[in-house]
């Protein structure tokens, strides 16, 4: 069965069968898959790690069906942090400039065609590569300004906001959109007027129905190298200007060190008691806790809302060298819904974290915001939780911890409202929906750490 | 070759890539002048931590 994402472009599609993916090659493409293979591109950059990998499994006169590597979880552009985007962007203009090297390019730059995959970013459309034709200017250069370059150039200058652009444009961003919202002293940086100020002028317009249907346009290869090699360059060096208190939350918050060693080690203790592979860390902040665990599992997602904490979290991570780790931008209040066609081309980020099946959930430090902000109910919150493992580790921070004080006086004359909010209340809801294994409170804290399992 | 294209690359865009190469030939000769000034004065730049190719374990530059 065709996947839902798959239908753009003619030369092939993913299909699913038996819960395993597969690329089907349409006739259309035969040539320049032979070609890429007869060059040997494919194992170039599988060697490279710039592009995912795959085997051919069967070959005739209708079609080619290669089988890819299995991803277990997708991240999209518009839940990654900004050094993940801008990673994200340089592959690209690394593999276009790499591809025209080797007489071959990119025809589109979607930044769907990205994912991380063992902490890296991964070139996942393989048919988006195709044989070079002497002197043609690069035709995905718009796509790959309106999904890459204005996203992360409004996302410097107004924060990280606009990173999410293609969640609700999910063909990228107008370039006139992009140029109304840039700083007037942008339009003198050279590469940023040639990009987006210079584009825009023709972005919008529809040049196929201008009579002109075979346009004959040329750019030497040295020339369209040397456009992207400075394209790359300027990527390279933007930075997220962004902060927030959560970035920084765990040199300010409550716990002293004693209580946060505890908290590590009795974290640590019941995952080897449940030798968990694969576990996501939901609000993981920068991953501090979850990291804990990279000696004990296979794979480990931390999602959390504040992009500069998930942006720590990948700096950290690129440091560590640990393959582990997949990073993701999601506010668990409103997490990224299934957009596209038929609401069926990218799918929400709940269905994925439930076809990951992770054998833990972690929810460290959450239960207060998803309650007293989000006020969300216990039984709410328990059920949503119980939808993605069997087992959930959760900290239940009591009304005596500071951020919960901080968080109740913020409601003023309706802080009665959350008198609810208490540690019974909590345990009587989420058993509803979880058998209690055990808990323990947090030493020099009012924080108690449940380990439930699903019933 | 290069007739599956299944969104509209804009005419405009490939004309304007012509001049846009132009610039960025400007901006690495730039680039260069300065780093070549700089190396003489001793100046360098420490290799970022965070780098697109640390996240790499071989050289990403394609030969």
């Amino acid at each position: 069965m065709r996947h839902p994402s798959s239908y753009r472009d003619p030369s092939g599609f993913i299909f699913k069968k038996d819960g395993k993916v597969y690329r089907q090659i349409n006739p259309v493409f035969f040539d320049e898959y032979n070609a890429a293979v007869s060059s040997g591109i494919y194992n170039f950059l599988f060697d490279k790690k710039w592009l995912v990998r795959h085997k051919e499994l069967s070959s005739n006169p209708s079609r080619i069906v290669l089988e890819p590597e299995q991803l277990d979880f997708i991240t999209y552009p518009y839940e990654w942090s900004f050094t993940q985007y801008k990673h994200a962007a340089q592959l690209t203009l690394r593999l276009q400039i790499g591809l025209l090297k080797n007489d071959f390019c990119l025809k589109d730059a979607s930044a769907f065609n990205v994912t991380f995959h063992k902490g890296k970013a991964i070139f996942i459309d393989t048919l988006s590569i195709e044989r070079y034709k002497a002197n043609t200017p690069w035709k995905a250069l718009k796509q790959f300004n309106q999904h890459f370059f204005g996203p992360l150039l409004l996302s410097q200058y107004h924060g990280s906001l606009h990173l999410k652009t293609l969640q609700y444009s999910i063909n990228g961003m107008d370039l006139n959109e992009v140029k109304r919202q840039l700083p007037f002293f942008s339009r003198f940086n050279p590469t940023v007027y040639s990009h987006i100020y210079t584009l825009s002028k023709s972005d919008g317009e529809n040049d196929t129905n201008h009579g002109i249907s075979n346009p004959s346009v040329e750019l030497s290869k040295a020339s369209q190298i040397k456009m992207l090699s400075a394209l790359e360059m300027f990527i390279d060096n933007m930075e997220s200007k962004e902060n927030t208190e959560w970035s920084k939350y765990y040199s300010v918050t409550n716990y002293n060190e004693k209580s946060f060693e505890f908290k590590k080690d009795l974290i640590v203790k019941w995952n080897k008691e449940l030798n968990s592979k694969k576990v996501i860390d939901l609000g993981g902040n920068d991953g501090t806790f979850g990291k804990e665990l990279l000696a004990q599992v296979d794979q480990l997602i931390v999602c959390d809302i504040d992009q500069p904490a998930v942006d720590q979290c990948y700096l950290e991570h690129l440091k560590n060298d640990s393959n582990k780790l997949t990073c993701v931008v999601n506010d668990l209040l409103q997490p990224s819904p299934a957009i596209g066609f038929d609401n069926q081309e990218r799918s929400s980020f709940n269905s994925r974290v439930i076809d990951f099946a992770p054998d833990l959930c972690m929810a460290l430090a959450l239960i207060h915001h998803i309650t007293l902000s989000g006020n969300v109910p216990f039984e709410m919150s328990a059920q949503y939780f119980s939808q993605f493992s069997k087992y959930l580790i959760i900290e239940f921070p009591d009304r005596e911890d500071s951020w919960v004080e901080f968080i109740l006086d913020s409601k003023r004359e309706a802080r009665h409202l959350f008198d609810d909010y208490t540690i019974s209340a909590f345990a009587k809801a989420y058993q509803k929906h979880f058998n209690l294994i055990k808990s323990e409170k947090i030493v020099g804290t009012a924080r108690t750490l449940f380990l439930f399992e699903r019933l | 070759m290069n007739n599956l294209l299944y969104f509209d690359a804009g005419l405009g865009m490939m004309i304007a890539q012509g001049a846009i190469a132009t610039v960025a030939g400007f901006v690495l000769f730039y680039k260069k002048i300065i780093t070549i000034l700089q190396g003489w004065l001793g100046i360098r730049k420490a290799a970022k931590e965070n780098s697109f190719d640390s996240n790499y374990n071989k050289d990403t530059e394609i030969k």
